[in-house]
């Protein structure tokens, strides 16, 4: 019995140890030299990758830096010996892999250095917090989808389109009662290829598919040259378009016009060459720019007594419930053009008989079906309003995080504080 | 537990923990593949679909009014012309046969001429208005028009099926077909042909290497159409007038021996047999390719015409009237015949 009695603080000491020679090879990944390491190398990361930020965009340096395990940069020109430096690809550390070793550094700590007391039970509490905000953010990266919802006023909505990301859909119009729609994603028309799909009666032979391009209706009697050339049906051939390929622009106001060339094949043999081109705003934006490209929403294709439509969009997703915009509403700050608060109110329709009203203004957005809906543009003279759509099935983590790492820190002060009240209530004062 | 775990963990090498790690969030991204659901219709345009007869193909250059637009594939190459125009309003059944019979040289029809030769078909679920127009400045050429209408609703789509009367007669009952294929719907946004506007353009064989002239002064220029490639008219000071029309079509049409007792009747003479040709014909250049020309010149009425065969394709150089202002207008005729270049030598 007595051998049991161990003092208490060697008894928990033993226990780190235990943990230690359980897992010895944790304990490199455990160093507080490593924390330091990739917290400054997280610095280095954030400093390139704002300086990257100017040549590539936002969206562009987060896929090169943020969302990857590495990134290369190349020194800038405007920096002092560029002349030698610019063009060695310096590679960067990403922020998967940043990100990935501070969990397996934070975990490690967890286990083989700090002690399960209660004593410690706060400093546990922040750590675990922390990790939980890494995993977070990191399910976030990989999960959440970015998407906007752009309804007129007075009109009904089912469906969310992706900022980023298009797909070709060919959508049979001729049922009065049904639409079948068939959608080959971005990532397909990028590999290209020929497709088939059982609900599709025709393959889809893809050309070339592009982010970007720049479009230009020719004279009739001007040819068109190279890939606009191929085209022989459809708005290409009837607008006589000229197409040239640009690179995809990053930056926050670039616009970016997808395009894809492609065939269809009935039995191996091409029905023609058909051209399709997407509209950063929507595709219903083309009427106004020229009522010729109108048909770039829809461009019909009749095929064993089928209408067909096909046009290429923005990714869409369809939800099982639906929007209607009933009033719009923006203020200004007096005397200013600075907007103060834009709110739309609209009706959540769940089905015929269960319908929600709602008000979705700045930061008070409408939370349904897993997705968030934010005020995200609205247009008062045209009548109507957009909102951003969030889905982020990782978006309680962060503010649990927080919870854990309030607690942790409440825990922590109020037990140094307690510690320190008891000591100096019992310490005699001086007189 | 832990110590469970931990020695589950135990032994195992770190870089295979940061590779679980890596796999665990390069796999979160989903694997794209084609998605295929239905949804409730949203497309609020006019729905027009149909099946086509093997032998039909679809001319590629639909434009304007046109709804749909085809040919019929015969051995010398796309022949007659099929169409698919829809009308926003009701139009009036007079009003589309009154801009079709114009182009055939019919005087307008009213309520009860029009009902003369309107008749009414069902054909599958459909019930449709049937119109066949004959070219009537020319009574004896086979040019047709056939005209079927479909009313729906606030709705009406002309189905116009145009070509040479026996290939007509020959596609019956594959234009029938057709028409039991079709599934019309109105939709919500305007269709683009509100009004009655003007018949198809003519195959791109005809335009896009169409002749060109030049005319004397004093012809008028008249409108070109669908059967016309060029339309001049020529008038006097008495009110006397002739027409003059250049037209082409697929084939020999029937031959110069039908052409041109068509024509010869069209003036008041009598037809002829293959010996009594060489009376009316003699051989004309155009182009630097040797064509027919036709006098017949009777008192009321004379007829200049001139027949070129070139690429599968016959090209007729018309000019008829009034006797007196036809001899006048003779020599500007053939000088006219003398500038007409196909542009391809």
């Amino acid at each position: 019995m007595p051998d049991n009695k161990q003092p208490r603080n060697n008894r928990k000491k033993s226990s780190v140890g235990s943990r230690r020679k359980l897992l010895p090879w944790l304990i490199p990944f455990a160093s507080v030299r490593l924390t330091l390491s990739l917290l400054s190398l997280s610095m280095i990361l954030i400093f390139v990758a704002t300086l990257e930020q100017v040549r590539i965009g936002i969206r562009g340096a987060q896929a090169e830096f943020f969302e990857s395990f590495y990134g290369i940069w190349y020194y800038p020109d405007q920096f002092w010996g560029s002349e030698f430096l610019s063009s060695l690809p310096i590679p960067i550390p990403g922020g998967y892999l940043l990100g990935g070793l501070l969990i397996l550094n934070l975990i490690a700590a967890f286990i083989v250095r700090f002690q399960w007391s209660s004593k410690k039970i706060g400093i546990q509490l922040i750590h675990l917090g922390i990790i939980l905000l890494l995993i977070g953010q990191m399910i976030t990266q990989a999960k959440q989808v970015e998407s906007r919802m752009m309804i007129n006023k007075g009109e009904t909505s089912n469906y969310i389109e992706r900022f980023h990301g298009v797909e070709l859909a060919f959508t049979n119009v001729t049922d009065a009662s049904q639409n079948q729609v068939v959608a080959i994603p971005q990532e397909l028309l990028e590999k290209g290829g020929t497709f088939n799909h059982k609900d599709l009666p025709f393959d889809v032979r893809v050309r070339k598919f592009d982010r970007n391009c720049e479009v230009t209706i020719k004279q009739p009697d001007q040819s068109r040259q190279g890939l606009s050339k191929e085209v022989n049906r459809g708005v290409g051939f009837t607008s006589n378009l000229f197409l040239k390929e640009k690179e995809e622009d990053y930056s926050m106001d670039g616009l970016n016009f997808s395009f894809v060339v492609f065939d269809l094949i009935n039995e191996n043999e091409s029905m023609g060459t058909w051209l399709a081109l997407t509209h950063p705003a929507g595709n219903h934006v083309w009427e106004s720019v020229s009522p010729q490209l109108a048909d770039f929403a829809f461009q019909p294709l009749r095929y064993q007594g089928n209408l067909w439509g096909m046009t290429l969009r923005h990714e869409r997703e369809y939800l099982p419930f639906s929007i209607t915009l009933r009033s719009i509403a923006n203020e200004f700050y007096q005397g200013t053009e600075i907007p103060f608060n834009f709110e739309s109110r609209v009706t959540l329709n769940l089905d015929e008989k269960q319908k929600r009203d709602a008000l979705v203004y700045m930061n008070t957005p409408l939370r349904h079906g897993g997705k968030t809906f934010y005020q995200y543009q609205m247009n008062k003279a045209a009548d109507y309003s957009v909102f951003q759509v969030i889905r982020n099935p990782s978006w309680l983590l962060p503010y649990l995080a927080c919870i854990l790492v309030s607690i942790g820190l409440l825990w922590q002060f109020s037990f140094h504080l307690f510690s320190f009240l008891r000591k100096h209530k019992s310490t005699p004062r001086l007189a | 537990m832990f110590t469970t775990v931990a020695k589950s963990l135990n032994g195992l090498p770190p870089f295979l923990l940061l590779q679980a790690f890596a796999l665990t969030f390069s796999s979160c991204s989903e694997e794209k593949e084609i998605s295929s659901y239905e949804i409730s219709p949203e497309y609020d345009g006019p729905v027009v679909a149909w099946k086509l007869p093997e032998n039909w193909g679809e001319n590629p250059d639909l434009s304007g009014p046109m709804a749909g637009s085809f040919h019929i594939k015969t051995e010398l190459g796309p022949s007659g012309r099929i169409g698919v125009m829809p009308f926003r309003e009701a139009v009036s059944t007079r009003e589309v046969v009154n801009m079709f019979g114009r182009e055939l040289g019919y005087e307008n029809f009213d309520q009860n001429s029009l009902e003369l030769i309107l008749q009414t078909k069902t054909i599958g679920n459909k019930s449709f208005e049937w119109i066949p127009l004959t070219d009537q400045t020319d009574p004896a050429e086979s040019r047709m028009v056939l005209l079927a209408l479909l009313r729906k609703e606030q709705e009406t789509w002309l189905f116009p099926f145009i070509a040479d009367s026996p290939l007509i007669t020959q596609e019956m009952n594959n234009f029938k077909k057709f028409l039991k294929s079709v599934v019309v719907r109105a939709g919500k946004v305007p269709i683009r042909a509100r009004n009655p506007a003007a018949l198809p353009s003519p195959p791109p064989a005809q335009s896009a290497n169409g002749p060109t002239w030049e005319a004397p002064t004093h012809w008028i220029q008249g409108k070109p159409s669908s059967m016309r490639i060029g339309s001049f008219y020529v008038r006097d000071e008495n009110g006397n007038e002739l027409d003059f029309s250049i037209t082409s079509f697929p084939g020999d049409v029937g031959g110069v021996l039908a052409n041109v007792n068509r024509w010869l009747s069209q003036v008041g003479l009598d037809k002829v047999d293959e010996s009594g040709l060489a009376s009316y014909l003699s051989t004309v250049e155009i182009d630097g390719k040797s064509a027919q020309l036709l006098i017949a010149e009777n008192d009321d009425k004379s007829l200049y015409a001139a027949l070129l065969f070139r690429d599968d394709r016959s090209w007729f150089f018309k000019i008829m009237g009034e006797s007196s202002l036809a001899k006048i207008e003779k020599k500007n005729f053939l000088g006219f015949l003398d500038t007409v270049c196909f542009h391809d030598h």
